[in-house]
């Protein structure tokens, strides 16, 4: 439990650290955009190529950036083979019993595949991996902003993401004291059925909750003697501002997703 | 009983990354039987990672701690055994309280030992008692107490599993005066009365010099000085070299003593220094 990194920002000096990250959101969604554009071999070798350049682009490590894909390995491993076995096509290649895999099948596994891992890549390295979640945070307050018309509490919200993302390592620090504090006076937490393991986080769920519910109490009065009143009027210490290099950097995806609209004219083989 | 010792133990926070921390650095002592034994050192100088290693809450990066000459990471399956033999109460305890009543709460270490009704309640009375809460506090909850309530409710916690060797990690931290005297006073009891072995870190020499018998000075994850309360405490000008001092009465006596006032070696408390100035005056 000891140095849990809050997030998986990776600290670099790097062309997509420094965009302004209410652009790198946007970035993000047009590139998930992108990939859900690609529909044959063409457009997809060139999206895989795409998340090569932006990981060298980056200056992450590989080991890093391959770390965020390991979770989903699993439903990656799903998708591909539900389409390898019941995607039907004219060309069929090895059947037996009732398995049947066809060459579209084949085509649409990969293809599933590389959609899913650019998804993530795509998200992580331009969110996760290069924007401190504070800067994300207020990204997604800013660009959210102009909902407030409709009054709806968008500084409110993004206030309770930032304490909430405060408070993570606060949290998983006063988990592993309690954790030990209660392994001292004998209990053990790998050991047993299901419920005597259930029975045995008892000890440091209730201790945990009063503590939360302490701190979320002593953070209220803090605020409030620090005259918080919400977001009205409330100037910020950085003010984000937009640059060339970020409308260059949208000007790119929009151009990628040109690209692959029109690689998609030119396509062979198995479309999806 | 059992004698508790340390062996070249090294530990390392974050081995391999860019946050690896050297906690302990080539620690070796040996924690008498049956003594108070304090240990003192600033933050960060690895006194509370020390205390974790003691009852194999963690494992130390190289090195061995021997309990009775074994070490405790022998079989590591059994280190549940060790746990209720080398009580530790950490940092804070009145945050790990959390059964509907005091009484199930110090009879909870207890009975994770499989022992019987009646024993508990035996343990759960004497404990009660080491610690100087008041019986009929036991029915109350937790939530009912006082911080300072809370605190002694806590380390009878511990000492209901009757531990061989007592670990304290800042037991009286953010007590007052009143309260701080009953707690260290109460486990000093504890240890004489049981015979058991008490470890107590802090930071304050005034409570060092009161309640211990030996002392272990601790100075970036390194045992600085270690002897008896009378050994450590002559070598005042080492210990201002860390950022110590000995207790404030027994800086006064030094300085007295410099002026040419013989006073007795090994003034630690104001009582003791008010004996020795009257006795001057006769």
């Amino acid at each position: 439990m000891k140095n849990i990194a809050l997030g998986q920002y990776y600290p670099a000096e790097s062309p997509i650290h420094r965009l302004d990250a209410r652009m790198k959101v946007i970035l993000a969604i047009l590139y998930i955009v992108c990939t859900f554009l690609c529909k044959n071999v063409l457009c997809f070798a060139a999206l895989a190529c795409s998340s090569i350049l932006l990981i060298l682009i980056s200056r992450i490590p590989l080991r890093t950036v391959l770390r965020a894909i390991r979770p989903i390995i699993f439903i990656m491993l799903f998708t591909a083979v539900i389409n390898l076995f019941f995607t039907k096509g004219e060309v069929l290649l090895f059947s037996w019993w009732k398995l049947q895999i066809y060459r579209e099948g084949i085509y649409s596994a990969v293809f599933m595949v590389v959609r899913i891992i650019v998804l993530i890549l795509g998200t992580s390295l331009f969110l996760t991996y290069t924007t401190t979640p504070i800067a994300l945070t207020d990204a997604i307050e800013s660009l959210l902003s102009p909902l407030r018309i409709f009054h709806a509490p968008i500084h409110e919200f993004a206030m309770m993401m930032t304490i909430a993302l405060r408070f993570i390592p606060t949290l998983s620090e006063e988990t592993s004291k309690i954790m030990n504090a209660q392994k001292a006076r004998g209990v053990d937490f790998s050991e047993g059925g299901l419920i005597r393991r259930a029975k045995s986080l008892v000890p440091i769920l209730i201790p945990l909750f009063v503590s939360s519910f302490r701190r979320a109490d002593e953070l209220a009065t803090a605020m409030e003697c620090r005259c918080y009143r919400g977001g009205k009027g409330r100037t910020k210490m950085t003010i984000p501002r937009l640059h060339v290099r970020d409308f260059v950097a949208l000007f790119l995806m929009v151009a990628f997703g040109a690209g692959i609209v029109l690689l998609n004219r030119y396509g062979y083989g198995y479309t999806m | 009983m059992a004698e508790l010792a340390l062996e070249n133990i090294t530990y390392v926070y974050g081995e391999r990354t860019p946050f690896e921390i050297k906690a302990l650095d080539d620690v070796s002592l040996t924690v008498r039987e049956g003594s108070v034994t304090g240990i003192i050192g600033h933050t960060g100088s690895g006194k509370s990672t020390l205390v974790q290693l003691l009852n194999g809450l963690e494992r130390p990066t190289s090195g061995r701690v021997l309990l009775d000459g074994k070490d405790i990471w022998e079989k590591p399956k059994e280190i549940k055994k060790i746990r209720f033999r080398v009580g530790l109460v950490m940092q804070y305890p009145e945050y790990q309280l959390f059964e509907e009543t005091i009484r199930a709460d110090i009879a909870f270490g207890p009975k994770n030992m499989g022992l019987s009704e009646e024993e508990i309640n035996h343990r759960v009375k004497e404990a009660t008692e080491f610690v100087g809460l008041d019986p009929i506090l036991l029915d109350k909850s937790p939530f009912d107490l006082s911080g300072g309530q809370k605190r002694r409710a806590a380390i009878a916690g511990v000492m209901a599993m009757r531990p061989e060797i007592l670990v304290l990690d800042e037991p009286a931290a953010g007590l007052d005066p009143r309260g701080r005297d009953i707690i260290l006073k109460g486990i000093r009891d504890y240890g004489k009365k049981t015979g058991s072995t008490v470890i107590i870190v802090s930071h304050s020499m005034e409570d060092m010099a009161t309640y211990c018998d030996d002392i272990i000075v601790m100075s970036h994850g390194k045992v600085y000085l270690s002897g008896t309360r009378d050994e450590v405490f002559a070598h005042a000008g080492k210990l201002t070299e860390v950022g110590l001092d000995v207790p404030q009465i027994t800086r006064l006596a030094l300085l007295l003593e410099e002026r040419g006032i013989p006073l007795p070696h090994g003034i630690y408390t104001v009582d003791a220094a008010l004996d020795a100035l009257r006795s001057l005056f006769r």
